[in-house]
């Protein structure tokens, strides 16, 4: 898994953005949304990105995890990342 | 430089579209997401339509040299702005135009280029795409010989249709500019068809600025809002018929609007001027800074005071009262 081609992405002190420069649409992230987006660069695989999630963010009634799976799925939806 | 009021206008409002998105402004981001930088002011032509005061001849005498030049991508790049445009004037004519889109796309920002066409030979085109560029927009303001080349002083259509076919054969992906004027307004869709089949992604119009070169040719080159209600209308169709296969992206809202919105949502967007002035946006006259003297960190937060400052809201406004004001827009004022 990877971030597609043409999208580009910066942290930022609120999260981060994500700029896919081919459509030249701008999304900003929450900081957990752009540690996802942060890990799926450096790529990590979906099953690692989420268990390192649920330990940053002490997912105890897993909402990170599903809020996690959900966005990785609109990302992919989106064509802002590839497998 | 084509004669539109915006093209890739995109460069970030920021968009709220998925479940993690919030809400920001230009004025949360460290550093610019999009760099419009015209590189010089020389062209090859002389077009009728211009909104810069391009031509054959008038590169400013104070443009960057190579290493301020250099200096200016180094610094986007440890900004980590994510993209950038080269556009003039003619970009391609400027002396060390490979060197910097080298440079550019080595540093991982993605690039995108606007110019005439007239210089996209079959190796030209290779060598882009071997660079990586984005993406190369060109602007065709007509489908046929006769209404381009008269718009196009100098130009020559089928020169601009070669370098797109060029292009196309060396896998460069291809966006389409197109100026309206009075004379090839009713062009529209058949310019809009001759893009797709040229192999272009994308097709950007808009309508066409009152500044630049165009202001001494406006009696003859401006639509009537007849024809603009049949220029969008046709937009709205082809936008839909092209839907899938090419984006076909307009603009329909007048400048004022444009302004007025942008007053309350500055896009995260530096124009660079050749000499190495920023300007807050194309169509208003105010500087926000020198890359020449100072750093992309300063002019960054100059930019982010200039939008507030009360002499900006006074210029859009005074533009209802008088729309004419546009000619003045290179006459900079300075903020900082």
């Amino acid at each position: 898994m990877k971030l597609s081609k043409y999208t580009k992405f910066r942290q930022e002190k609120f999260g981060g953005v994500l700029f896919e420069t081919r459509s030249e649409k701008v999304f900003s992230l929450n900081p957990t949304a752009a540690a996802v987006v942060s890990a799926i660069g450096s790529g990590d695989d979906e099953r690692s990105i989420i268990e390192r999630l649920k330990t940053r963010f002490d997912d105890r009634d897993g909402a990170i995890e599903r809020e996690a799976i959900e966005f990785i799925a609109e990302l992919r939806q989106k064509g802002l990342i590839e497998d | 430089m084509s004669g539109t009021q915006t093209s890739a206008a995109a460069a970030a409002g920021a968009g709220a579209e998925i479940p993690a998105a919030v809400a920001t402004g230009s004025g949360d981001l460290g550093a610019p997401l999009y760099v419009a930088w015209q590189l010089t002011n020389e062209c090859n032509l002389a077009c009728l339509h211009c909104i810069e005061e391009s031509g054959p001849g008038k590169a400013f005498r104070d443009e960057l040299g190579r290493v301020e030049a250099f200096c200016v991508v180094d610094q986007l790049a440890a900004q980590s702005v994510p993209y950038l445009s080269l556009s003039g004037g003619e970009p391609m004519v400027h002396p060390f135009f490979f060197e910097l889109v080298e440079r550019i796309c080595a540093s991982g920002a993605e690039l995108k280029i606007e110019t005439n066409g007239h210089f996209l030979e079959p190796s030209t085109c290779d060598r882009l795409r071997s660079l990586g560029v984005k993406a190369v927009q060109v602007s065709l303001d007509g489908a046929s010989r006769e209404t381009y080349n008269r718009m196009r002083v100098r130009g020559d259509f089928d020169r601009a249709v070669s370098g797109i076919r060029a292009l196309a054969a060396a896998g460069v992906p291809i966006e389409i500019n197109y100026s309206p004027t009075r004379f090839n307004a009713h062009e529209i869709g058949a310019a809009i068809d001759l893009a797709c089949e040229l192999g272009a992604y994308s097709f950007y119009t808009g309508r066409t600025m009152y500044t630049g070169n165009a202001v001494k040719t406006w009696r003859a080159i401006a639509p009537e809002e007849e024809q603009y209600a049949s220029f969008f209308e046709v937009l709205r169709a082809k936008s839909v018929e092209y839907r899938g296969r090419m984006r076909v992206y307009f603009h329909e809202l007048g400048l004022l609007e444009e302004l007025r919105y942008r007053l309350r949502h500055p896009a995260a967007l530096l124009i660079v001027l050749p000499n190495g002035l920023v300007k807050l946006i194309n169509a208003l006259p105010f500087v926000c800074g020198d890359l020449r003297t100072q750093s992309l960190e300063e002019v960054w937060s100059n930019f982010q005071r200039a939008w507030h400052d009360p002499r900006v809201a006074q210029f859009v406004e005074d533009l209802a009262e008088d729309p004419r004001k546009t000619a003045a827009l290179h006459q900079w004022v300075r903020l900082s």
